[in-house]
């Protein structure tokens, strides 16, 4: 029995990419990172890396392709068998989009929790594709990865819920007006839709020319809207229908349930990565009580199409490392429920982009261990049976 | 008329950065209080050029509508990180450990700044505090939000309510006792933020027992709101998840309408919710447009 590790999608990215990406001075620290992880990671040629941060001036894109590598060997070293650069070389998931975007304007900082920050938009005219923004990066890590790649694509429904809308839905007008929620949903109907023809699916099909076997619709932003969950569907569906490649999606933070039955209609999606550690208990234990943070899973498992399930097991929001114990635990809780552990994928909540490094490699490489436990366990029972 | 800003107002491009620097390790937590001052001493002034008749100071240490309070509570922790209603922004979930939690001590002073007066302080409604903890909300308001008025000093306390006017199976009547448990000690006003009050509003929001009641308009239409509503009536009219900025004639407009064809008395225009979701410089021009149109309304009617 195997069952196979991905990674969500960002890493934080290392001090001395994120200095010289905004003009500040390297310290002895930062270039003591590079070197202490490139030989940690077994970087080939970290060496020149190291060189050329103590040289000074570094060009900023080589340094994005040397963190790319390093995150790589990060995530290969832990031990994952599916595999990207953790985002080094993109703003940020929605940032990223929408500069590579027509029809967008900056609007500033808003906070998504605690000291935590994204930049923001807003829509000013119909969106288009000034050229798909994923290409040259997934060119260089099919050229450098020595594991498969799984391509983070940031959905068409969640930069339209991350965005401020100034031009699709009505600008005026709207002060007291009230109960005007049906204009609101066709707004972000055409938005999301608009977004799905002209931008993201040109993306993937650029990628998918290039090679792609498997791309994860990142859709965080899926159920910030209840009743706007046929439009997130719809918006998926309009990404991908007719494309020759596997696709996820990746949602996070919910309630799940909100979710059922409108996913019902995405056939077009053959895993669903979703983050549930966050909601778990800490304790150890494979029967329903254990594990409340899984309890919605068993929706999941019923989806007409079948789809696998990218179990989450790593909560991204805290230093604490799960055991190897916990997360055995909570992917036999999960293969007990659905019955078949063909349809379980084992991944972290989210991208572990808030985390250091260090946290980051430990909590893989035990979501790595746990997942030999939980094979070891589940080999053991099937010849008892 | 008046005209004010309660809730979290947004942190500056230069705080924002403190904080993000601070978690990395790059800065000292005195540089950033440092930060917050100027923050602070910014927003006072944005709010005094904007003539608002109560100053905040916008809870910018505040990580979420809940944390302080929880963080000076005993029996109350923070619980999973949890979507703030309909936006990208995320909140720790209150989480009791015991039946009868209880404020241990006082808000922190950095967590309601001192300020000329007059001033208004923001606090979580003892209903939104006790969603999902499995405290009644009468207990949450007797046993903590209580003790936190009793240490607070301002002419208003808005106490905000996101979760309300959206749950289904819910009375104003079940707010009225925990609200008249907090009555006694300065003014106060329940706000539900980023709603449609209209439901409420027919089963008497109205009657409850504080002195000011907040509607947003932007899920709320005008005719909702009962004629002759006699309370101080905090206007949501700049929305504050809208990076659109309001059109000063049609707000000055919106509160004609509310005076001629409500005939509501006593008003004050406020963001419908809390404008940290818009960023600071944005927030800044609404908090400015507010207070232009508040300043013309009342010269027009002297």
């Amino acid at each position: 029995m195997k069952l196979l590790t991905h990674e969500i999608g960002s890493l934080a990215k290392p001090p001395w990419l994120v200095k010289t990406s905004a003009g500040s001075p390297l310290e002895e620290s930062d270039i003591e990172h590079a070197r202490r992880w490139g030989a940690k990671l077994g970087v080939d040629g970290h060496e020149e890396l190291v060189e050329t941060l103590e040289r000074g001036n570094p060009d900023k894109a080589e340094l994005g392709r040397w963190a790319s590598r390093y995150a790589l060997r990060l995530l290969e070293s832990a031990g994952i068998e599916v595999v990207y650069d953790g985002e080094q070389q993109r703003t940020e998931m929605y940032a990223w989009a929408v500069e590579h975007s027509n029809g967008f304007e900056p609007r500033g900082t808003v906070r998504s929790f605690d000291n935590k920050y994204y930049s923001k938009s807003a829509v000013t005219a119909e969106p288009s594709l000034r050229e798909p923004y994923h290409n040259d990066e997934f060119a260089f890590l099919q050229s450098v990865a020595n594991h498969d790649l799984k391509i983070p694509v940031t959905g068409a429904y969640t930069i339209a819920v991350w965005s401020y809308d100034e031009h699709f839905g009505p600008q005026s007008g709207r002060i007291g007006a009230g109960h005007g929620r049906s204009e609101e949903l066709a707004a972000r109907r055409e938005f999301a839709n608009d977004l799905a023809r002209n931008v993201i699916r040109p993306n993937l099909e650029s990628l998918i020319e290039l090679g792609a076997k498997w791309i994860q619709i990142d859709e965080p932003g899926a159920s910030t809207e209840a009743d706007e969950l046929d439009i997130f569907v719809e918006s998926f569906n309009e990404s991908v229908e007719g494309l020759d490649c596997f696709f996820s999606t990746h949602l996070c933070f919910s309630d799940y349930d909100l979710f059922f039955p409108a996913i019902e209609q995405m056939h077009g999606c053959k895993q669903f990565c979703v983050g549930f550690a966050n909601y778990d208990s800490r304790e150890l234990g494979t029967s329903g009580a254990d594990r409340p943070g899984y309890e919605v899973i068993s929706k999941f498992r019923d989806l007409p199409y079948e789809p696998i399930l990218g179990l989450g097991v790593l909560d991204i929001h805290t230093d604490f490392v799960e055991s190897p114990e916990l997360v055995r635990d909570r992917i036999l809780y999960a293969t007990e429920v659905f019955g078949d552990p063909e349809r379980i994928h084992v991944c972290p909540d989210c991208g572990l982009r808030t985390r250091s490094w260090e946290v980051a490699y430990e909590k893989l490489r035990n979501m790595v261990e746990g997942t030999k436990l939980a094979e070891q366990a589940l080999a053991t029972a099937g010849a008892t049976t | 008329m008046q005209a004010f800003a309660p809730g979290i107002y947004p942190r500056s491009e230069q705080l924002v950065q403190a904080t993000r620097d601070l978690d990395r390790g790059r800065t000292s937590p005195e540089a950033v209080d440092e930060q917050v001052e100027r923050d602070l001493a910014e927003l006072l002034s944005v709010q005094q050029q904007a003539g608002l008749d109560l100053l905040s100071d916008g809870m910018l240490r505040w990580q979420d509508l809940f944390r302080p309070v929880l963080e000076a509570g005993e029996g109350l922790e923070t619980g999973a990180l949890t979507r703030f209603l309909d936006t990208n922004t995320f909140y720790r979930a209150p989480h009791a450990t015991t039946a009868t939690p209880k404020l241990a001590v006082p808000l922190e002073k950095r967590f309601v700044a001192s300020l000329p007066a007059p001033r208004l302080v923001t606090l979580p409604s003892p209903f939104a505090l006790s969603q999902g903890t499995g405290v009644p909300a009468l207990t949450i308001a007797e046993n903590v939000l209580r003790p936190a008025l009793a240490a607070i000093d301002a002419e208003l306390v808005v106490l905000a309510e996101p979760f309300f006017g959206r749950e289904e199976a819910t009375s104003p009547t079940e707010l009225a006792e925990p609200l008249a448990a907090l009555a006694g000690g300065p003014k106060l006003a329940l706000q539900l933020t980023f709603c449609d009050a209209r439901k409420p509003l027919e089963q008497g929001l109205g009657e409850l027992p504080v002195d000011a009641i907040g509607i947003d308009f932007y899920g709320t239409h005008l005719s909702d709101v009962p004629k002759g509503f006699d309370k101080l009536l905090l206007a949501g009219v700049i929305d504050a998840r809208s990076s659109t900025l309001e059109d000063p004639r049609e707000l000055a407009s919106f509160a004609d309408r509310l005076h001629n064809e409500r005939e509501v008395e006593k008003v004050a225009l406020v963001p419908n919710g809390d404008l940290q979701f818009v960023s600071e410089r944005i927030a800044r021009e609404k908090l400015l447009r507010l207070g232009k149109v508040k300043t013309a309304t009342v010269q027009a009617a002297a």
